[in-house]
């Protein structure tokens, strides 16, 4: 089973992420800003993140930039109420990218798609 | 004897108190004033009358003492008057001078128009009420050069243009400034365009300082050359050049700063120059001088003006721009700030929404109040998507981008959205495209939402065909719909923006993207034919427009 590790500041969205992830069979981990997130990913390891990029006063795109450095292995979805930042240079560090929507088809199509690109590396050896 | 008036038969009239017109061989018509006045007529005429001298003889041989007296006071009486109108001339011929040089130091203190002060001051050389010299060169010091080069000249070439010139001038009697305006206005060009060769050919260095016109313009004093063609200061180039073996040189020099230097000369008429010449004309240089610095620093003083008004325009121009992209990007900020708050609520209600309908069993009464949930919150993100599309193209970023890699980026965000529809694509990408200049995010935008736009219409096979390629300046991106045919006028009235007809959503994203292209200066048309489908065409510009 797949670890996702979600990451909003919304309560409702974390719920939301959280049940219908759960529902496509992931194990999933929650966090509300980039602190918890660190925090989360220093006590375990996760298949993939999903991240918000306005996280409060945070940056998500810091966290973004962050994990690939010391995480490289760990693909990232950007999920994000703003459509721009899908042609922004720095969200291009990204795995995937998707626009938050009520219809959570596109970020589980993502996801999987993501999660197999991942395995397929990893069966490759690189 | 006894010397009494009119007791002696005098030859001359001076012992008559009235003579006739006749009597007195130095009295003329005109001078009938005299006639009556033996004062006046005494002074003036008998003391160069040759009857008084013989009378004046006959006085001396009577041995009168007061003889030779006379004769020595009349003999001085005649030097003293010779002397005086010598005087007068010289005054007259100073007085005309001094007129001339103030008439020309009006006109040289009035204008600042470089070339108004070149004419004039070529004219006031060349003419004959003012120097009368027969040709006149000016040579200007290029500062950026440090040369001396030949600017302008003035002067026939030939005995024929010159007598034709002279006739000229002899039959319109005009002023100084009307001889200049009128050089400046009919043959300023064409003796330019006449000296060209000698003009050209005149270009010296400042640092040449045994050149004969780098000497004269260093000593600041004029020069008469003589016998140019054996002077051993004169350059032998330069004399064949000039054509003449003698010439003057005139330095400008203005507040110890060298202007340039005028060659004057006598090639038609070979008339002597004189050191008379020489000083008239140097009194002449120095307005001159001080008029073509003058005005060659106002000439500079208005280019900078000008760069300076360019300038200011220019910086006003930014000036509104950063006040107008301020407001829009104000206006995007909102829209954004806005559009984040609601998006956030508007999915967590469509989301949840949908994970209750996924549980309902179909039978269930709340099935359908779940349903038109999902429903409106869809609908609502769409318009939420364009509103934010449409803030962020209020300001395009444009950038040279490759276009085949563009259309592969949208087909390939574009897979899952056709592939749901049952749709097959392909792209024939055009080759060797040079980049086009375009904004890629809102180009981008704008084909994605071609690709995946909802148009209901009926068409004959579900292939969307991409093809690119280039003509002169443009490349053409083609979308060809062939699952889709509606009317053409349905299609047009589609395609405009925030029409009456339309209703949010979907369909409003193609208007969307035309209005965004047509901000950056790319059509999009949309062609429907019912046997090809819809046919969208994106012209992009290769080149950056003209500002």
């Amino acid at each position: 089973m797949s670890r996702l590790l979600v990451v909003d500041d919304e309560a409702n969205i974390r719920l939301l992420y959280a049940e219908e992830l759960k529902d496509e069979g992931y194990e999933v981990v929650t966090a509300a800003g980039t602190a918890e997130a660190v925090e989360k990913l220093q006590e375990s390891t996760f298949d993939l993140a999903v991240l918000d990029i306005k996280l409060k006063n945070e940056s998500g795109i810091e966290l973004l930039q962050k994990l690939v450095k010391e995480r490289h292995d760990m693909p990232v979805i950007l999920c994000s109420a703003f459509s721009c930042y899908k042609d922004d240079f720095s969200a291009w560090l990204a795995d995937g990218y998707v626009v938050k929507s009520g219809d959570l088809s596109e970020l589980k199509q993502e996801i999987a798609r993501v999660l197999a690109k991942k395995n397929q590396r990893q069966k490759a050896g690189l | 004897m006894v010397w009494t008036r009119g007791h002696v038969d005098w030859e001359c009239c001076w012992d008559r108190d009235v003579v006739a017109l006749g009597d007195c061989p130095n009295i003329h018509e005109g001078d009938e004033d005299l006639l009556e006045s033996p004062r006046r007529r005494i002074l003036e005429k008998c003391c160069d009358c040759p009857n008084f001298k013989r009378d004046l003889e006959r006085f001396q041989a009577s041995g009168h003492p007061l003889g030779p007296v006379f004769s020595l006071v009349h003999d001085e009486y005649r030097r003293q008057k010779i002397h005086i109108q010598s005087l007068l001339s010289f005054l007259d011929s100073k007085s005309l001078e001094i007129r001339f040089l103030h008439e020309l130091g009006s006109v040289l203190q009035s204008s600042v128009d470089l070339e108004e002060v070149l004419s004039v001051a070529l004219t006031a050389i060349t003419a004959g009420r003012g120097f009368g010299m027969n040709r006149a060169f000016l040579l200007m010091v290029d500062h950026k050069r440090d040369h001396l080069q030949g600017y302008l000249a003035i002067g026939p070439r030939s005995y024929e243009e010159a007598h034709q010139a002279w006739d000229e001038i002899s039959h319109n009697d005009m002023d100084l400034q009307t001889l200049a305006q009128s050089f400046r206005k009919n043959k300023l060009t064409a003796e330019r365009a006449k000296f060209h060769d000698i003009l050209e050919q005149i270009s010296v260095p400042l640092s040449t300082t045994t050149h004969i016109l780098i000497k004269a313009l260093d000593g600041k004093q004029p020069m008469l050359i003589e016998d140019a063609f054996h002077h051993p200061d004169v350059d032998q180039d330069f004399a064949r050049l000039l054509g003449v073996d003698t010439f003057l040189l005139m330095p400008l020099v203005s507040r110890n700063r060298r202007v340039g230097m005028i060659i004057a000369d006598n090639c038609i008429s070979h008339r002597r120059i004189t050191a008379e010449d020489m000083h008239s004309l140097e009194t002449f240089t120095f307005p001159v001088a001080f008029a073509i610095e003058r005005a060659s620093l106002y000439e500079r003083l208005q280019e900078e003006l000008n760069r300076v008004t360019e300038a200011h325009s220019k910086l006003k121009e930014q000036q509104e721009l950063i006040v107008r992209m301020e407001k829009m990007a104000l206006v995007g900020r909102i829209t954004s700030s806005i559009a984040h708050s609601i998006r956030n609520p508007l999915m967590i209600i469509g989301g949840f929404a949908r994970s209750m309908l996924k549980n309902t069993p179909a039978g269930d009464p709340k099935r359908n109040f779940i349903e038109s949930i999902v429903g409106e919150a869809r609908q609502l993100e769409g318009v939420l998507d364009e509103i934010l599309n449409y803030s962020d193209s209020l300001y395009p970023t444009k950038d040279f981008w490759d276009v085949n890699q563009l259309v592969e980026t949208a087909l390939r965000d574009s897979a899952a959205a056709l592939r749901a529809k049952g749709y097959e694509s392909t792209f024939s990408a055009g080759s060797e495209l040079p980049p086009a200049y375009i904004d890629f995010k809102q180009v981008s935008y704008c084909l994605r939402t071609i690709l995946q736009c909802d148009l209901h219409g009926i068409g004959h096979e579900l292939v969307m065909d991409i093809d690119t390629s280039r003509e002169d300046d443009i490349i053409t991106i083609r979308v060809q719909d062939h699952g889709r045919y509606i009317p053409q006028a349905e299609l047009d009235a589609i395609m405009v923006p925030f029409s009456s007809t339309q209703e949010m959503g979907a369909s409003l994203g193609l208007a969307l993207c035309r209005t965004m292209l047509e901000k950056q200066g790319i059509p999009l048309n949309a062609l429907s034919e019912p046997e090809s489908g819809i046919i969208f065409t994106i012209a992009l510009p290769v080149r950056k427009e003209e500002p």
